[in-house]
């Protein structure tokens, strides 16, 4: 237990290092002290096999331990309201790899329009709030409805077609969808949506500075809390959703659907199931977005955003849940950190699929194999 | 109801769009037909086609040449080389390694390889992120035909289009590697065994595609007299959805597919209210509609799933 909350506490600060040192030496030696831990770990078998075995037997205390040190990290960055900004971030792409993993990992529906249900959510939310009216709160639940409703209205194309068919359909709706958003009236157009409100709970404004045990927060560390809670939550639903005969299911009939049906799977009402519940974090993730940025735009929501969703999956691991936790996370402030490479980015994201799908294929932390008790 | 002229214009129009949006879905169709893959970075391969012809014939320009005759020729006939060679290298690294392992992975790698392509023109490209003028080689003027104006250079392009569709069509028909290329598609194990080498008809298919799609680069930058490195995205998916509309893996079906989706996208710009904006979303929607009426295109035979 003990080696378990102390390798946890040692990956905290040093992720807190490599996210704060400005200068090159201290950067140089955080990464120094990763990159030897790493091949430590790659080369002595016992080292690894006691933290594999500790982390096993303390299931739950590793997991606790980790929801503090996520709890701790605001703190730790109060200094940078833009980092706290990008770990913010980081968990609303788990929110969203999650749902999208659902769809892609375990079910095998190659769905391309990650973007389009993210904005489908973002869009509903902007326009019931500044159009209609409504408070954030409100909205906020119905964006991921939407997003499920029209998903579910694709479906026929989707049940029909499969595979590279599959592919084409969803990657059509992404363009369908922003050539809409971009030519209608009510959705602003090119511009957008602007000034959506924040959200307020309780009469409590989200932008307000949170200072807790007298330490002043920047002003995100609201909305990081939030959506530290709704990735966890999302993560327990779909973990559960996996383990369950629903999830074997999905993963028989991605691996054989002729086997899958023979066994008595319901074809149709597992497709429909997994991409719903794909589309709701998807669109969940999305309209959480859109209240957090406060603005909108067809550009947020295009085709490279899918692509963005999709590396998510391939670096953790498809159909794995914690790989896509580990690879929300590296993706996302990865890049921000080394802003000099910024013009770059898209181009090192592209590269870097390409050679984890070469030599990698399972991903960084592989789907463990199924286990019956 | 707008006047039949305009119709028949748009028409027009729509085949001149069809003959480059064939010219992409036929090297879909071809790739589908050896590997069973869908290579989904051949759009941003016909965008490098089109960035290929643009540089020789920058390159040319400085070196004075000015007929325009000799000009087109010479970047035809380098772009398709580069492009080819380019699509061939696309090919070894990473569409054959994966095509034994799941459709998604190479979906995913080509998706990947595709982002890789845009994003170095982008940036390695001077000044590549805005859109590049192409030169105007092709005459201008035109003549009336039944109310429908029918441009010179659109006469050429269009004539380009068909001369290298009947060129793929007699090298698929009437050479050895065109035999093996069919061979090859029908059943890659029992051609081998009638002697086909199957990596070089592999090459030779991706050669023979991107090549197409070289021809469709420069021929889209004639038209539109500039190109831009985001053209592959659309290139890319609008020849897709051409070889899938006509039935993947069969090359007439494609030609037909990528003719039925210009018209389709010209008509629909003159039919409906602000037309323009919207053809794209009437245009894919069709697909999907046709995908779900039809899977299997309209030449494609229909498959069977064997237990």
């Amino acid at each position: 237990m003990i080696l378990v909350l102390a390798s946890e506490a040692v990956l905290f600060v040093l992720a807190v290092a490599g996210i704060l040192a400005e200068r090159p030496l201290p950067l140089a030696a955080t990464g120094g002290v990763l990159a030897a831990l790493a091949l430590l770990l790659r080369f002595s078998p016992k080292l690894r096999g006691a933290l594999v075995g500790a982390f096993t037997a303390h299931r739950t205390g590793a997991l606790a331990g980790a929801a503090v040190f996520a709890v701790l990290l605001p703190f730790a960055l109060r200094a940078s309201p833009y980092w706290t900004f990008v770990a913010t971030l980081a968990l609303l792409y788990v929110t969203i790899g999650q749902g999208l993993n659902f769809q892609i990992g375990t079910a095998g529906l190659i769905n391309l329009a990650g973007a389009a249900f993210a904005g489908l959510g973002g869009y509903t939310v902007g326009l019931l709030t500044v159009t209609g009216g409504w408070p954030a709160w409100l909205a906020l639940p119905l964006g991921p409805v939407v997003a499920v409703a029209v998903g579910a209205s694709l479906f026929v194309p989707i049940l029909k077609t499969r595979g590279h068919y599959l592919a084409l359909v969803t990657i059509a709706f992404v363009f369908i969808f922003n050539i809409l958003m971009n030519n209608f009236e009510f959705t602003g157009g090119p511009q957008g949506i602007k000034n959506i409100p924040t959200l307020q709970v309780f009469g409590y404004a989200f932008t307000t500075r949170l200072t807790l045990f007298g330490v002043a927060l920047p002003a995100h560390a609201n909305f990081y809390f939030a959506a530290l809670v709704v990735a966890g939550l999302t993560t327990a639903v779909i973990r559960r959703l996996h383990d369950s005969w629903l999830g074997l299911a999905l993963n028989t009939l991605r691996d054989d659907e002729i086997a899958a049906k023979c066994s008595g799977v319901s074809i149709t009402r597992a497709k429909l199931t997994a991409f719903s519940v794909g589309n709701f974090f998807i669109g969940l993730g999305g309209a959480f977005y859109a209240l957090m940025v406060g603005f909108i735009s067809p550009p947020d929501f295009d085709f490279g955003y899918s692509l963005i969703m999709l590396s998510v999956i391939i670096i953790g691991g498809v159909d794995s849940i914690p790989g896509v936790v580990l690879g929300a996370c590296l993706l996302l402030p990865l890049p921000e950190r080394f802003r000099f490479l910024h013009e770059y980015r898209l181009l090192l994201y592209g590269v870097v699929i390409l050679v984890m799908l070469l030599y990698r294929p399972q991903g960084l932390w592989p789907a463990a194999v199924r286990r019956y008790r | 109801m707008p006047p039949i002229e305009l119709l028949l214009q748009q028409a027009w129009n729509g085949l001149m769009l069809g003959a480059m949006y064939a010219l992409i879905a036929v090297g879909f169709t071809l790739f589908f037909g050896v590997l069973d893959v869908i290579h989904f970075s051949h759009g941003d391969i016909f965008m490098l086609g089109a960035f290929a012809g643009l540089s020789v014939l920058a390159g040319l320009a400085a070196v004075g040449l000015a007929q325009p005759l000799v000009l087109l020729a010479l970047a035809f006939v380098a772009a398709i080389v580069i492009t080819g060679a380019v699509g061939v290298a696309a090919e070894r690294a990473c569409v054959k390694p994966l095509a034994r392992s799941s459709p998604l992975m190479t979906l995913l790698a080509t998706l990947s390889l595709g982002l890789v392509i845009r994003e170095a023109v982008l940036i390695f490209y001077p000044r590549g992120a805005d859109p590049k003028p192409f030169p105007r080689l092709l005459p201008s003027g035109g003549f009336e035909m039944g109310g429908v104006l029918i441009r010179y250079d659109n006469l050429i392009i269009l004539a380009i289009g068909f001369a290298a569709m009947v060129a793929v069509d007699r090298i698929i028909k009437g050479t050895r590697m065109g035999a093996a290329i069919r061979a090859v598609a029908q059943d890659p194990e029992a051609a081998q065994m009638m002697g086909v080498n199957l990596g070089r008809t592999v090459d030779a298919t991706f050669f023979l595609g991107s090549g197409l799609a070289a021809v469709a680069g420069i021929l889209t930058g004639l038209y539109y007299s500039e190109v831009h490195f985001i053209m592959g995205i659309t290139g890319g998916v609008i020849g897709f959805s051409a070889a899938a509309i006509g039935g993947l893996g069969n090359v007439y079906g494609a030609i037909l597919g990528g003719l039925l989706f210009g018209v389709l996208q010209t008509t629909a710009a003159a039919l409906i209210p602000r037309g323009s904006e919207f053809r794209d979303v009437v245009a894919f929607a069709v697909v999907m509609l046709f995908l779900v009426v039809r899977p299997s295109g309209i030449l494609g035979e229909k498959s069977v799933e064997r237990v």
